[in-house]
């Protein structure tokens, strides 16, 4: 029996959070060791009654302690974490998936995005991005795509003491070595000793498309990419 | 040949598991066993075995592997003794390995409530053995002694209520006739303590709140009143990392956690005692003989609950009874054992919450050192310059070592609102900052003046301790758990020279690494174990 209350159990529950939830799920549910809870699906069921459960009793198998709150305060953290992620559900969104379909295909997206096996891997895989990201979120990474760039996709520029030269995405690196994934030369590791400069770029290599698309464009395909979900979510 | 050979077999898996106290009081002279959590009762986790040497440990491989079945961080030290291996699976579970082969003889595993919290993963640091038990404590807060040689169960007490947020993830330490237990739940507004249990028969002997209540010394150090007049219920204090024992004093030297609410400290003004505080009880009465505290009124989570590492040395000219300490705040301590007097303190790492130390070793505070509505930058963040992880002490060298985070953190403060059971922190700080993530090291430090004699850089702050041997060799980790990026985790096991710092040997083993390397012999060789991700490896000369 669905629980949801207004914006006093809101901020209750949000205080609740801060304390209980945010070490894992962030202070702003965006993630951390713990999944981004501000898509509004859930991986473990997105109903109210499976939130309630999931956060009163925690998950088996996972890192997802249960708490001792009472039912009422349990409902309340469903309350804020329904709150994150308030935004407006794929149908209502203003554009047309199917013409942000075409232009995703039509202004060279797929040169550097994937989705569902066709296109490059210069970006993130955005098969399911629907299920991963809240529609303001995707709107701003087609606007202004160095506002976050996730950590996989900061590009690393290394000059070897052999005057090689490397420019990629940083995969991994430790205290003897970078990994890359190297533009031209594929999946490369580089020990630290043979190294004479190195640096990693803040932004993206992603160019902003603010002044590229129209605003009806990228609402169509802000829609598209909204409708982009996880097989078993796509008939919710 | 082949009789020799089975009966060598025999010999070497059937002896009895029988750990005196008298061995447990020499354990430093059984090289060829890990008989306490620390190596020994004064803590130096040093080794008087040489087979692995600085001129060899470059040739080290891998001798055996033990996979466990669990999704929590392994943060156990094992026990060895005569040949058999005693280790803590996490959440409160045992294995009994052959320690030459690592193959299991039996395993206990303990049936918890579906609903535990623990702060930070439900994890085990270790078992204690005496006679022919072995003593765990459990998640669910109990206290279990098992038949060292089938795993069952001889007796099973609850310590405390776990509903509560009570915990043990400790090791427990024997001393004489008795276990010694402490206590987790720093981050559920516990009242902590420190207790000691008939061995033979699981009943309580005594316990020392590590919260003084009404009627007890130290109380004068909570003095909340209205709403807040008794805060010290929900004090915090916790001690679940072990401590050390002077027999010659008869006592128990213990460090104790943060007081509850971490974060926020308005509902509770005053110092607090005796959290973040190293405390020295008589080991037969629990009383209260000394204490020393790190960091009164703490609203940062620095904890005392370090490993105290206790030396006779002379200091300035005469002989004396020393605790050598490295505290989570950032200081390096020098404490007198008989007295807790106040000898030296040194930053060890960067710190920008305190002036200095007065003559007493009071921190003298900086403004803008504590959690505020709209966060605080403070060096160290809020899991220390280090934090439980074992420090090392080697008698060849005369050096401290330890782990060192050098790292800021921001630190806000919320809401502190206590319900039984559920985290009672007042809000969250945040570490590994994006513009400054800091960095790991290990450090060997001048013990008589805290200055650092070399250093060791990683890029992944470590969660691991060290350990140190008489071939001059020390055993370190890197590799985080608790980071941004949990992808970027480094997880390198390696040696060290002990005297300079340079790396002889290191090993990628692909998992985080949260407790503390030991050695031992198996058919006379020296065995270096160290647990990574869910496994326990075991290395040795090939």
């Amino acid at each position: 029996m669905a629980q949801v209350g207004g914006a006093a159990d809101r901020d209750a529950g949000g205080r609740i959070f801060r304390t209980h939830c945010a070490p894992c799920h962030g202070i702003k549910g965006t993630g951390g060791t713990g999944p981004d809870l501000t898509a509004g699906r859930f991986f473990h069921g997105s109903t109210d009654d499976d939130l309630y459960n999931n956060i009163g009793n925690g998950i088996a198998g996972t890192e997802m302690p249960g708490v001792f709150f009472n039912g009422k305060q349990v409902w309340q953290i469903v309350t804020f974490v329904r709150s994150l992620s308030q935004q407006p559900s794929p149908e209502s969104l203003k554009g047309d998936p199917g013409r942000g379909r075409q232009l995703v295909q039509g202004k060279g997206c797929l040169g550097c995005h994937q989705i569902r096996g066709e296109g490059g891997a210069r970006g993130p895989d955005l098969s399911v991005i629907g299920s991963q990201r809240a529609a303001g979120y995707l709107r701003e990474s087609i606007i202004d795509p160095s506002a976050h760039v996730a950590y996989q996709y900061r590009v690393a520029k290394l000059v070897g003491k052999d005057k090689s030269r490397h420019t990629g995405f940083l995969m991994n690196q430790d205290t003897y070595m970078v990994q890359l994934l190297d533009f031209d030369k594929g999946l490369t590791t580089i020990p630290r000793d043979a190294i004479a400069d190195y640096g990693v770029e803040s932004g993206s290599i992603m160019p902003s498309y603010k002044d590229r698309l129209t605003g009806a464009e990228v609402d169509d395909i802000v829609a598209y990419l909204a409708s982009l979900r996880r097989a078993k979510e796509a008939t919710e | 040949m082949k009789t020799g050979i089975a009966l060598l077999f025999l010999a070497s898996v059937s002896l009895d598991a029988q750990i005196t106290y008298d061995r447990l009081l020499k354990a430093a002279e059984e090289p060829q066993n890990w008989l306490t959590y620390s190596g020994s009762y004064k803590s130096w986790r040093y080794s008087a075995l040489d087979q692995i040497n600085r001129d060899n440990a470059g040739k080290l491989k891998v001798a055996w592997v033990h996979q466990m079945v669990t999704n929590h961080r392994i943060e156990a030290t094992p026990i060895v003794v005569d040949g058999i291996m005693y280790v803590s699976e996490p959440p409160s579970n045992v294995f009994a390995l052959d320690a030459a082969t690592g193959r299991p003889f039996w395993h206990y595993k303990r049936s918890l409530p579906s609903k535990i919290n623990v702060c930070c993963d439900a994890v085990n640091r270790g078992v204690a053995v005496l006679g022919d038990r072995v003593y765990l404590g459990t998640v669910d807060a109990h206290l279990v002694a098992l038949n060292a040689k089938t795993g069952d169960v001889v007796w099973d007490v609850p310590v405390a209520d776990y509903e509560k947020g009570y915990s043990v993830t400790g090791a427990p330490l024997i001393v004489k006739d008795m276990v010694i237990t402490g206590i987790a739940g720093g981050e559920y507004g516990i009242r902590g303590f420190l207790d000691a249990y008939d061995a033979k028969t699981g009943k309580r002997r005594w316990r020392f709140n590590t919260v003084a209540g009404p009627g007890e010394k130290g109380h004068e150090t909570w003095p909340g009143s209205g709403p807040n007049a008794n805060a010290y219920q929900q004090g915090g204090g916790p001690t679940w990392v072990t401590g050390s024992y002077d027999p010659e004093l008869n006592y128990i030297i213990w460090g104790v956690g943060n007081p509850s609410p971490d974060w926020n400290a308005d509902v509770r003004p005053g110092d607090n005692l005796y959290t973040d505080s190293a405390i020295a009880l008589d080991a037969d009465t629990g009383q209260l003989k000394w204490h020393f505290q790190f960091v009164p009124h703490d609203a940062n989570d620095w904890d005392a609950v370090q490993v105290p590492v206790l030396v006779d040395a002379d200091w300035r000219g005469a002989p004396r009874k020393l605790i050598y300490w490295a505290h989570r705040g950032g200081f390096y301590y020098v404490l007198d054992r008989r007295t807790g007097e106040f000898l030296l303190g040194k930053p060890f790492a960067k710190q920008t919450w305190a002036k200095g130390l007065d003559d007493k070793g009071r921190p003298e505070r900086l403004p803008n050192s504590t959690p505020t509505e709209q966060g605080a930058v403070i060096w160290p963040g809020v899991q220390g310059a280090t934090n439980w992880y074992s420090p090392s002490y080697s008698p060849q060298t005369g050096y401290f070592y330890l782990t060192v985070w050098e790292n800021k953190g921001f630190y806000l403060k919320g809401e502190p609102k206590y319900t039984p059971g559920n985290r009672y922190v007042g809000s969250v700080p945040d570490i590994d900052m994006e513009d400054d993530p800091g960095y790991g090291a290990i450090r060997a430090l001048n013990p008589s003046t805290g200055e650092k004699v070399w250093e060791y850089k990683v890029s992944t702050k470590p969660w691991s301790g060290v350990l140190t041997t008489a071939g001059h060799v020390l055993f370190g980790s890197n590799g985080g758990w608790l980071s941004r990026e949990r992808e970027m985790m480094e997880a390198y096991f390696f040696a060290l020279d002990s005297g300079t710092g340079k790396e002889l040997w290191r090993i990628n083993l692909g998992g985080t690494m949260s407790s503390n390397p030991i050695t031992y012999t198996a058919n006379g060789k020296q065995m270096v174990t160290m647990a990574a991700g869910g496994a326990l490896f075991t290395f040795a000369l090939p």
